[in-house]
């Protein structure tokens, strides 16, 4: 690949690119499933993509490629430039020349790229084995998924600069379907690492059979105004679909209302947001985002007081202030965004048995669905599919599904009466101990 | 490119451990974006994808690998790595290929990589001025996008066919705004067609002033009460509510492994007399349309539901073998990253004989869905969640004003049973599905329908 960069670079330079930068991502992935014990979806890849980003009068162009022969680099360089030349985005943007120094962040584990195929596929014949003897009423595992990978990014641009970043990591999921007297109820569990950990089978098996058993016989409670905590799932995806609030060119553009509210108080005083891409074993963790910048801690919302949104180099700039270190393309082919890396709620103290105490009667909202039809992220309305169950006493009670929670993310934020100990990443990069939301408008039954 | 003789060599190293069927599918494909945002074209983005994936057999077990590298030494390695997670004598030789012409019944007149950019920014222009003309909206999302993909297609019962899939959409968001709250509203139209698609199927200006007047109504629109109540949807984009509710419970993916809810019911009544479904990948340049599957099998129009009675699911190559029934050309796939499996096409609910005006005017207190927003469905479950994008409240068969916020939970064999209207005038619109094996265009359609009773969410 050296060579393939270098003659893209000198061609670029040639055809007139002030500065030009190479973003090139490699992936080996295995990944397979299992279903009454036959395997499936046995998938095997090793995949390249590369792009090539560049100054061509004053703009910014951007072109990607997969198949990497001469004729490839006539046409990453010359729809660089068309690129460039019908873009009228004036905003000053940048190849960056590099900082002097980066944190080290360490994300690749040797021994799980020695794990053997047939080690993975144990894993899940193994993991649906243990979810059905659970218990005479679970019917299937109906997803029931095993997948690593083995990547690296790297960024080699015109100044010289030439990164590299070393990723691989394990995630399992299965899904259980149980059924009894006509009523059926289906859970998941999932296990991510950059260990593998055969053990991991069995834990996610029971843990799924016990939330769906759980669910079994769940029903909508009276449509009302309920007391509720959102658990560490649900206050996650919740977080997950809103975080793009907080990204500076959301703001700059209109499409978040957070934009000119720097300073301001924007939740309790309870609330601590965090971006931490230096978290030791976080899924996002890195030392440098996608434009090569740095990268560092933000503290984004301070004791309710939002303390600064997420920048890249060009909002940043727009802004007037430092870039930290957010800047993020959604593959190797996509524009440089605005997103956060590890970002979750700064834990409290209570757990969720005490959080459930002090709410005494309520809900505890363990499954919300539809994000993507169900929330607007730029009015911050949602209208949720949720799942969970009642707390009597404060204690857990009955489950209950089939019901929607909705509200306003904005005003969720500002009623958040305490923010837990047990903070979970459940599967990336957003994070959230479970969360009392104050009180939150239901319907049911 | 793919050649007959690259394919069979690679065919044969995939059978050499006891695989009884391969397959090779290579893709080349260009993919072009020009985005508008804040008034000016922010992106303008080409990608080629590039690369092949090889897929094995043995019995109900299915492998498969891809890789970027096309060189015969690339796939061979692919073929080599597929056969190494199969164990098993070499049972089996490739058949010859056949000489397989594969029909072209979407005719393209002009290919979007010989169109001129800058003709494809001036329509991204023309949108944008049209939502300038309304004050409360603040920020317009334009985006056009074209496919070329090219696939050829081998496989060791002797297919050889290759194929040329074009692409072209037109996307507007517009987002209104009072200063303390968004409302958003959307245009998505796009075709199995090449630039052709904005000479008569598409224009820019009408679908800029479709997203703005949507966001601007929701943005005066009062929240939307929640509970029980008979709820109109409105043909085009409400079929999503079939898609999502009842179309992939009839994947084949979900029905053979017996967790949907309609696995077994062949020859049943699970939908009113009044619910006729069809999935049809033949409508000339349709979305969802295809020449042949991404297993290279030919088009159908399936009738899923005839008055009320499941008369046929979706049914891809693999789940063919376990179910031992018939493929359906329903073998569908993002592209080379993706094992094909059974996909909706062009599915809707077809037309009825039910009078629109006299559907709303005899439903009483209810919910009429004019726009539908995206969804999701558990399969094995059945349970759905809708949002309504655009929705105005009824008040004894009247349509009263505008409501936000509101969205529709259920689940789909129960929405089926109660549909008690269907309408006359079944219209397409256009998504992006997702499910395993990845994105692919899909149109959903019905004409008006009405369900006698519905849980809405709502905001108050």
């Amino acid at each position: 690949m050296d060579e393939y960069i270098r003659k893209l670079l000198a061609a670029a330079q040639e055809a007139g690119i002030s500065a030009a930068e190479v973003y090139l991502v490699s992936n080996d992935r295995f990944r397979a499933m299992c279903q009454q014990g036959v395997i499936n979806n046995y998938t095997v890849n090793s995949t390249r993509g590369l792009s090539l980003r560049g100054l061509y009068n004053g703009k910014m162009g951007y072109a990607g490629t997969e198949a990497f022969d001469d004729e490839s680099v006539q046409q990453l360089v010359s729809s660089v430039i068309e690129s460039a030349t019908l873009s009228e985005d004036d905003s000053v943007q940048e190849i960056y020349p590099g900082d002097k120094v980066y944190p080290t962040v360490d994300n690749y584990q040797p021994e799980l790229d020695a794990v053997t195929p047939e080690a993975k596929l144990n894993y899940i014949r193994e993991a649906e084995q243990k979810l059905l003897a659970c218990d005479s009423r679970i019917a299937a595992a109906t997803y029931n998924m095993i997948s690593t990978s083995s990547g690296s990014v790297r960024i080699v641009n015109s100044y010289g600069l030439d990164l590299s970043m070393r990723d691989n990591g394990c995630v399992s999921y299965i899904n259980a379907l149980v059924k009894e007297d006509g009523h059926s109820a289906s859970e998941s569990a999932i296990s991510v690492g950059r260990v593998f950990r055969p053990e991991e089978a069995e834990r996610t098996a029971k843990e799924a059979a016990e939330k769906a058993l759980f669910m079994l016989g769940a029903a909508p409670v009276e449509s009302g105004i309920y007391r509720a905590i959102f658990d560490p799932y649900a206050m996650g995806d919740m977080l997950g679909v809103f975080s793009g609030i907080f990204s500076s060119e959301n703001a700059q553009q209109n499409m978040s209302l957070l934009a000119g509210r720097e300073g301001e108080k924007i939740a309790s005083d309870v609330v601590n947001l965090v971006d931490d891409p230096l978290l030791e074993g976080g899924y996002e963790s890195r030392a440098f985002d996608d434009e090569g910048v740095a990268c560092r801690t933000t503290n984004v919302v301070e004791n309710g007081v939002l303390k600064t949104l997420l920048y890249n180099l060009k909002t940043a700039r727009k802004a007037g202030v430092q870039s930290t270190g957010s800047a993020r393309k959604a593959g190797y082919a996509a524009p440089v965004r605005v997103a956060p890396s590890n970002f979750f709620f700064k834990p409290g103290t209570k757990n969720l048995d005490e959080l459930m105490a002090d709410m005494g009667e309520g809900l505890v909202i363990t499954d919300v669905g539809g994000l993507h039809a169900g929330a607007n992220p730029m009015s911050g309305d949602f209208s949720l599919i949720a799942e969970g169950y009642t707390v009597h006493n404060g204690v857990k009670d009955k489950p209950v599904e089939q019901i929607t929670v909705a509200g306003n993310f904005y005003e969720l934020l500002k009623a958040i009466r305490a923010v837990g100990s047990d903070l979970v990443f459940p599967g990336g990069g957003i994070g959230s101990p479970s969360v009392d939301v104050g009180e939150i408008r239901v319907s049911g039954k | 490119m793919l050649s007959q003789e690259t394919a069979a060599a690679v065919l044969d190293a995939a059978l050499r451990s006891g695989g009884d069927f391969a397959e090779i599918f290579l893709e080349d494909r260009r993919n072009n974006v020009l985005s508008m945002r804040s008034n000016r074209i922010e992106t303008v983005n080409s990608n080629r994808l590039h690369g092949a994936g090889v897929r094995v057999y043995s019995g109900l077990s299915s492998v498969y690998v891809y890789t970027n590298d096309t060189s015969l030494k690339g796939l061979l390695d692919c073929a080599a790595r597929a056969a190494a997670a199969i164990s098993g004598p070499d049972l089996h030789k490739a058949a010859a290929f056949a000489a397989s012409q594969c029909p072209n019944v979407h005719i393209i007149k002009e290919l979007p990589s010989q169109a001129d950019a800058r003709k494809k920014a001036e329509k991204l222009k023309a949108a944008n001025a049209i939502l300038k003309m309304y004050p409360e909206v603040v920020q317009g999302i334009i985006n056009y996008t074209d496919s070329e993909q090219r696939v050829w297609i081998a496989n060791s019962e002797g297919m050889f066919k290759n194929d040329l899939r074009v692409y072209t959409r037109f996307v507007v968001n517009a987002v209104a705004s009072n200063g303390t709250e968004n409302q958003t509203g959307s245009c998505t139209p796009g075709a199995m067609q090449g630039f052709e698609l904005f000479d008569r199927t598409v224009d820019p200006e009408m679908c800029a002033h479709t997203a703005a007047r949507t966001a601007v109504t929701m943005l005066h629109a009062p929240l939307c009460p929640s509970g029980m109540m008979p709820v109109v949807i409105d043909n085009g984009f409400g079929g999503v509510i079939f898609h999502e509710a009842c179309g992939h419970s009839l994947e084949a993916t979900s029905v053979a492994p017996g967790n949907s809810e309609f696995s077994g019911k062949l020859g049943q009544k699970i939908a009113s007399d009044r619910v006729t479904a069809i999935d049809d990948g033949t409508i000339p340049n349709a979305w969802g349309s295809e020449n042949i599957d991404d297993e290279g099998n030919e088009p159908t129009k399936l009738v899923l539901i005839e008055n009320g009675i499941l008369k046929n699911y979706m049914i891809d190559r693999l789940n063919s073998r376990k179910m031992g029934m018939p493929v359906t050309g329903s073998g569908r796939r993002q592209g080379y990253m993706f094992a094909p499996t059974s996909r909706m096409r062009n599915t809707y609910i077809a037309a009825g004989n039910d009078s629109e005006t006299e559907m709303i005017a005899t439903m009483g207190d209810g919910l009429y869905c004019r726009k539908m927003g995206g969804g999701s469905v558990d399969p094995s479950t059945g349970k759905f969640n809708f949002s309504v994008q655009e929705g105005y409240l009824v008040k004894d068969g009247r349509i009263v004003h505008p409501v936000r916020g509101a969205s529709l939970i259920g689940r789909g064999s129960e929405i089926l049973m109660k549909i008690d209207r269907v309408g006359r005038d079944m219209q397409m619109a256009q998504g992006m599905c997702g499910s395993l094996s990845g994105s692919v265009p899909t149109n959903v359609g019905q004409p008006m329908i009405r369900v006698s009773s519905l849980t809405v969410g709502g905001a108050k």
